[in-house]
């Protein structure tokens, strides 16, 4: 379903990611965890784009989303220019040299940025269409304030022409029904609680009809009694079958819910497993110290 | 005593509020068309500000960011007089649409940082959940972010249509025939030969449209609060 190639992300000259390679399958529900600021939240929207990855590139199916990463195409780097004076030189393996020592600059001649965009072209996407089929939920929520909860449900699909207005509000009411909220219907997020809202923003991505929806601690800002509602909720779409990447803090409903876990850590996957092994037998010494001060 | 004497004689004097309304007319025809064209202007070079350094907004951006520097920079005075005698220096060439260009032209300057403010102050995640559903930045701008930016912007853009209402006062200095000026000729020695009463009057106009102003302000404010208490 998304595939993340060799992703790399800097913030300037902070690096957060350090060339991260994942796939999640359709159907799948994978944690993502890992002490605070080592990136989780980074590459989580660097699936969706949310952040532009500095290096790598994201697959949606068999869509190219970020940009082509030269470095991960030989068949394009032989169109640069630094190649040709290489191989010219008699060097030998000038690909392999190229992708090793990085050494591409910004313009690489004509042909190189040809072969850049006939590759998008081919593969390439357009990002809006992309978002379209992965929903997102915000550790705040992030409702739109200026509407109410129907509009917040209504807004995108109506605006992209995926459903006409009173489909998508046969829609929303049936999502709210599952919710629970079907009579806040009319209200604005501020008189929502919480766990209120971060329910509806969890419809509102499933009102796209999303193939994927990525959560970014989603239980975080919420008080500790709202924290089960919300939780109950993504577990009822994960029976469904719905695809799922979450970033959590939630180590029991990581077990309880996720079929693989990936230990983020200074920017690299340390680890990855199904919960079992991950938090009954971690490897890795960073895994093992993060879950003595979790678990 | 003579001042409320002659106050009395003015407003009952048909000559003499015939030029009152005749000033009042162009002050309020000014400032109306002024304020909506700098409103506009304002967002345009507000939304130019803000949005992304991509190639293509380079060159806008830095004449926008020149057009506000040079407006905010220079006496309004100048301004008027350079669009007067300079710009559409044409006769003929009707006072008003140069006074309505040139105060719209400055108004922008000031209208658009207060805007751009207002949309820096609506959370970033509210752009960010409106992209992530696939919407465009121009729809999740209209949609989301502007509406709310509004409300935050309504106070700074209000205090903004006063003092433009005020400042219009400068367009007698091009010969142009307001309330202001009109106060100044009925006080002439032709006239009433006082200057204190006409203009006393003329005070009083302009007063009483800066609270209407400020009072619809806070009707609008307070609309636009309700329904969203944070
Ligand atoms: N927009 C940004 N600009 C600069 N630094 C950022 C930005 N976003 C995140 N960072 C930095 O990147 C690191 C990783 O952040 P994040 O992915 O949010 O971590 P996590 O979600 O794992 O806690 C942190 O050091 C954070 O300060
Ligand atoms: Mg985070």
């Amino acid at each position: 379903m998304i595939s993340v190639k060799k992703v790399t992300k800097k913030f300037g000259k902070l690096t957060v990611l350090r060339g991260v390679d994942c796939e999640i399958k359709k159907g799948e529900q994978v944690a993502i965890i890992g002490p605070s600021g080592s990136g989780k939240s980074t590459l989580l929207r660097c699936m969706n784009l949310l952040e532009i990855p500095s290096g790598g590139e994201v697959w949606l199916e068999e869509s190219l989303i970020s940009a082509p990463d030269p470095y991960l195409h030989p068949e394009i780097i032989k169109e640069s220019s630094t190649y040709k004076t290489l191989t010219k030189n008699g060097a030998e393996d000038a690909c392999e040299l190229i992708v090793n020592e990085r050494k591409l600059k910004r313009y690489e001649g004509l042909g190189f940025s040809g072969a850049l965009k006939s590759y998008t072209a081919e593969h390439g996407i357009g990002i809006n269409s992309a978002r379209q089929k992965m929903g997102m939920v915000f550790q705040h929520f992030n409702l739109f304030n200026n509407m109410t909860v129907i509009q917040n449900l209504t807004l995108a699909p109506v605006q992209l022409k995926l459903k006409t207005k009173e489909e998508a509000e046969a829609k929303a009411m049936e999502l709210l029904r599952r919710i629970g909220l079907e009579d806040k219907r009319d209200e604005y997020p501020s008189k929502l609680s919480g766990g209120q809202k971060q329910r509806v923003a969890i419809i509102r991505a499933l009102a796209m009809d999303p193939d994927v929806i990525l959560f970014d601690e989603p239980t975080s800002a919420l008080d500790p009694e709202m924290v089960g509602e919300v939780l109950d909720l993504m577990k009822s779409l994960a029976k469904e079958g719905m695809t799922m990447v979450i970033v959590t803090h939630e180590m029991g409903f990581a077990r309880e819910v996720a079929d693989r876990v990936l230990f983020i850590d200074e920017g690299v996957i340390k680890e990855e497993g199904p919960p079992s092994e991950i938090f009954d037998n971690p490897k890795n010494p960073r895994l093992k110290d993060f879950l003595s001060k979790v678990l | 005593m003579d001042f409320f004497d002659n106050i009395v004689r003015l407003l009952t004097t048909e000559k003499y509020m015939d030029m009152i309304y005749q000033g009042l007319e162009t002050t309020l025809t000014v400032s109306i068309f002024a304020a909506i064209l700098g409103l506009l202007i304002g967002t345009v070079v507000a939304i130019v500000g803000i949005s992304g350094n991509s190639k293509w907004m380079l060159l806008p951006k830095l004449i926008c960011k020149i057009y506000v520097t040079v407006i905010r920079g220079t006496p309004m005075a100048l301004q008027l007089f350079i669009m007067a005698y300079a710009i559409f220096a044409i006769r003929g060439f009707p006072q008003e649409i140069t006074a309505i260009v040139a105060f719209g032209i400055n108004s922008g300057a000031y209208v658009s940082e207060s805007i751009r403010a207002g949309i820096l102050s609506v959370d970033i995640g509210q752009t960010e959940a409106g992209r992530a559903l696939g919407l465009s930045g121009a729809t999740t701008m209209i949609r989301i972010v502007i509406p709310q930016a509004i409300k935050n912007v309504i106070p700074a853009i209000g205090n903004e249509l006063i003092a433009l209402i005020k400042e219009t006062s400068i367009v007698s200095m091009i010969g142009m025939y307001d309330l202001t000026q009109a106060a100044k000729i009925i006080g002439s020695g032709t006239n009433m030969a006082s200057y204190i009463v006409p203009m006393s009057v003329a005070a009083c106009f302009y007063l009483a449209i800066v609270y209407i102003l400020t009072f619809g302000i806070k009707f609008i404010e307070k609309r636009l609060r309700a329904g969203d208490k944070r």
